[in-house]
């Protein structure tokens, strides 16, 4: 039988599970993990480290320490976020072809995508080695507002490491199936995914074995990453106050000071108020130093307070783009590590007006979702399924259900789920006078096709360029451009008299596909856009061409 | 739904000339947002291509999901009539701008650009800089402030044949829009 993996892969944490007849097993890692950090190490001593393995090398080698690939995965190295985002690693990131970001271990370079797959090559081996049977096909997540880009070097990644992505979906959605599958709800939902890296919320409504997505929106560079960053700051003021060393140029002890704000910021999930020491500080003179520290969760919370508005913004603004109020709300679901903060669960609470559901796991839905799309894909899923989902959602315990005899207990076929995901964002070309036309919009439900008829601005106009763009401005040259389409020998008349087709069809991964027309000589341009940033379609790095277009 | 019912209808909704929002989701065109969504999602339950990918012919999938995509955009035009009634802005519809300049040159990286910014071409960075002006103005339709441009990146880098071929082309086009 085909086994297809569900795979969470995450910015600071990846996750992996597959639909059985009685349930949903996670994937273990060699110590018996569920949760594996997506790091991945390249030590002096040779090899590839993946996992908690990997994380360890993290202070005596950090520029061999490749951690954080999603946020470099299938962007432009140039955008503006990105080079901010390149301040927060100790590896090196250069630019290569088609201004995608490559890594520099030593005298290897990598690109993101590469470097995903070899965290998706590893749970793809603990998955055959727990299964004992060979692992070819996967569902993979990405974040909600991921872009073409994004989404097709993901695709690639799973391709490097000798995985069929089926399919490509949303992470509040893959956490919504995880709630919903096997219940028969019909329910408002939403959910709000504060992860280590990025920050979507998407309301849903639950009709049966119908998901639809109303709307979604997120932050891409909103993450834990920078509560930590806000607090090791204040960390790094108090070293300079008391041990008055200006902690900020030296690398390593920047690094310790992040992974110590870390344990701060989770420790005050817990309690009132952290105190202590962080010891074993490599200070500039070659002595060990240590920083006392005293925070309450009060300051940590003031601390945090912008960030946690915005993602308290980003949400209102999602209720009303799905045309509801929070009041139609019946659910809240928490997906992700940060969601664990408590004044992220009180704002949630003040806007909803009821506490968001606790019995979720935050760490875990997301592959839940991801394992039962997956079993819904091969056609594997089984009421049962929906039964076991329900017990890994409700409790956090968990036992190993597969290939147990119970199996032959619900052999009855489950309703296969039908997710009605969006696309992430206003598509639209470029027309004369330097105007974007919509065609596509944000939040459409995807598969999704559009056509337009287009006419030639000039006489005896042969070529014609379609420049396509993402964004919501009515200026083309302010929406991100995304790749241009040419059609050629044009058959010259006056204006107006050639018709040109233009269809975008965005398809159930959210990748965008445009094909163009010339009505008379039906003549066909088709294209899938060459976005900058992204590995070439080859996967080879010497990707060119796509630059300028 | 039989198999053949299913295809006859992505058939029939494909091949649909010049169609309504109202006429892809087989309703009546006086219908409101409730009715488009039972609509959608009953076509969805039968007709969404997931449900399909195992027991179709690759052609019979595409036809099933261009159609199920294009009833996706019926759903849509009604969503948005309902979600954002804004006024209606004044169309730009229909025409490309007057962007008869070949495409730039095709732009080889080195190995690794130690900096953003420095591709370089058949013209010289400086040159590039100019050229990408033009190009933005070529896009707002502004040929004299492209001519400008194209005139400076030809001084830049005056090896440069590409930019020469550009310049003439765009100068032509201005003569010829009586600029
Ligand atoms: N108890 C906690 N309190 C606050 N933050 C937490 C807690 N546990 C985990 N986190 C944070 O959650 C983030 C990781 O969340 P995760 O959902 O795994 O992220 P991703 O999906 O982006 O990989 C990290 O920034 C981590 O510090
Ligand atoms: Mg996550």
């Amino acid at each position: 039988m085909a086994v297809a993996l569900g795979i969470d892969l995450g910015t600071t944490n990846s996750c992996a599970a597959i639909a059985t007849p009685t349930g949903v097993e996670f994937i273990l890692g060699p110590r018996g993990e569920r949760v594996h950090p997506s790091v991945v190490a390249f030590p002096g001593s040779g090899g590839v480290v993946v996992g908690p393995d990997a994380k360890r090398y993290r202070l005596t080698e950090p520029h061999h320490v490749i951690h954080s690939a999603k946020r470099f995965i299938g962007q432009n190295i140039r955008a503006p976020l990105v080079q901010l985002a390149l301040t927060g690693v100790r590896y090196k990131i250069v630019e290569g072809p088609n201004q995608q970001p490559i890594v520099v271990v030593r005298d290897r370079r990598m690109t993101m995508p590469e470097i995903s797959s070899h965290v998706l090559l590893h749970l793809k081996r603990c998955a055959e080695r727990q299964l004992g049977t060979h692992v070819q096909q996967a569902v993979i997540t990405v974040p909600a507002n991921f872009t073409d880009g994004q989404r097709q070097a993901t695709k690639e990644a799973g391709r490097l490491a000798g995985l069929e992505v089926m399919r490509l979906i949303n992470e509040p959605t893959a956490a919504a199936l995880a709630y919903g599958f096997g219940h028969d709800r019909q329910q408002l939902v939403a959910v709000f995914d504060f992860g280590g890296g990025t920050f979507d919320v998407s309301i849903l409504r639950l009709n049966g074995e119908i998901f639809e997505v109303l709307a979604s929106d997120g932050d891409f560079f909103l993450g834990g990453d920078d509560l930590d960053r806000a607090l090791a700051e204040l960390l790094a003021a108090e070293c300079n106050r008391i041990l008055r060393v200006d902690p900020r140029p030296h690398a390593a002890l920047m690094m310790k000071l992040m992974m110590g704000a870390e344990a701060i910021k989770c420790h005050l999930s817990e309690n009132e108020a952290a105190e202590g020491e962080i010891d074993g500080l490599d200070m500039p003179n070659g002595q060990a130093g240590r920083l006392p520290f005293s925070i309450t969760r009060r300051q940590f919370e003031d601390l945090i307070n912008g960030y946690v508005m915005r993602t308290m913004e980003v949400t209102r603004q999602v209720i009303v783009a799905a045309g509801l109020t929070p009041q139609h709300i019946s659910e809240v679901l928490c997906v992700g590590g940060s969601t664990r903060i408590p004044v992220v669960r009180q704002r949630l609470t003040e806007i909803f007006g009821r506490p968001p559901n606790t019995r979720i796991n935050p760490d875990e839905v997301v592959s839940q979702g991801a394992a039962i799309q997956a079993g819904s894909l091969t056609n594997t899923l089984n009421a049962g399924t929906g039964m076991g989902a329900r017990d890994a959602v409700a409790t956090s315990a968990h036992t190993t259900l597969h290939g147990v005899g119970a199996v032959q207990l619900q052999q009855q076929q489950a309703k296969r789920p039908i997710l009605l995901d969006v696309n992430p964002a206003t598509l639209g070309i470029g027309t004369a006078g330097g105007f974007s036309e919509r065609l596509l919009d944000k939040n459409s439900p995807i598969p999704i096709e559009k056509i337009r008829v287009f006419t030639t601005a000039r006489d005896n106009q042969t070529r014609v360029e379609i420049d396509c763009c993402r964004g919501e401005n009515r200026r083309y040259d302010e929406n991100e451009p995304l790749g241009t389409l040419v059609l050629e020998d044009i058959a010259a008349k006056a204006r107006g008299e050639v018709k040109i087709e233009v269809c975008f069809r965005v398809d159930s991964d959210g990748i965008l596909h445009v094909r163009a027309i010339d009505q008379a000589s039906q003549q066909r341009q088709e294209a899938h856009l060459q976005v900058l940033g992204a590995p070439s379609v080859d996967g080879a790095e010497d990707g060119g061409g796509g630059g300028e277009l | 739904m039989t198999q053949d019912e299913l295809i006859e209808w992505a058939t029939r909704i494909v091949h649909r000339a010049d169609p309504q929002p109202h006429q892809l989701l087989e309703i009546k065109a006086e219908s409101g947002l409730d009715d488009a969504q039972a609509a959608f999602h009953k076509v969805a339950r039968q007709a969404h291509p997931d449900l399909h990918r195992n027991s179709l012919s690759a052609e019979q999938l595409e036809l099933v999901t261009s159609a199920y995509a294009k009833v996706a955009g019926a759903y849509q035009d009604f969503r948005q009539l309902a979600l954002a009634p804004r006024p209606k802005v004044i169309e730009v519809k229909g025409a490309y701008g007057t962007r008869n300049v070949p495409p730039p040159p095709p732009v080889e990286e080195p190995e690794a650009a130690p900096q953003a910014g420095g591709p370089v071409g058949q013209m010289n960075s400086k040159a590039m800089l100019h050229y990408r002006k033009a190009e933005m103005s070529l896009r707002r339709g502004e040929l004299k402030t492209a001519v400008l441009q194209l005139k400076m990146a030809s001084a830049a880098d005056p090896q440069s044949k590409f930019v020469r071929i550009a310049l003439a082309e765009v100068m032509a086009e201005l003569a010829k829009s009586g600029g």
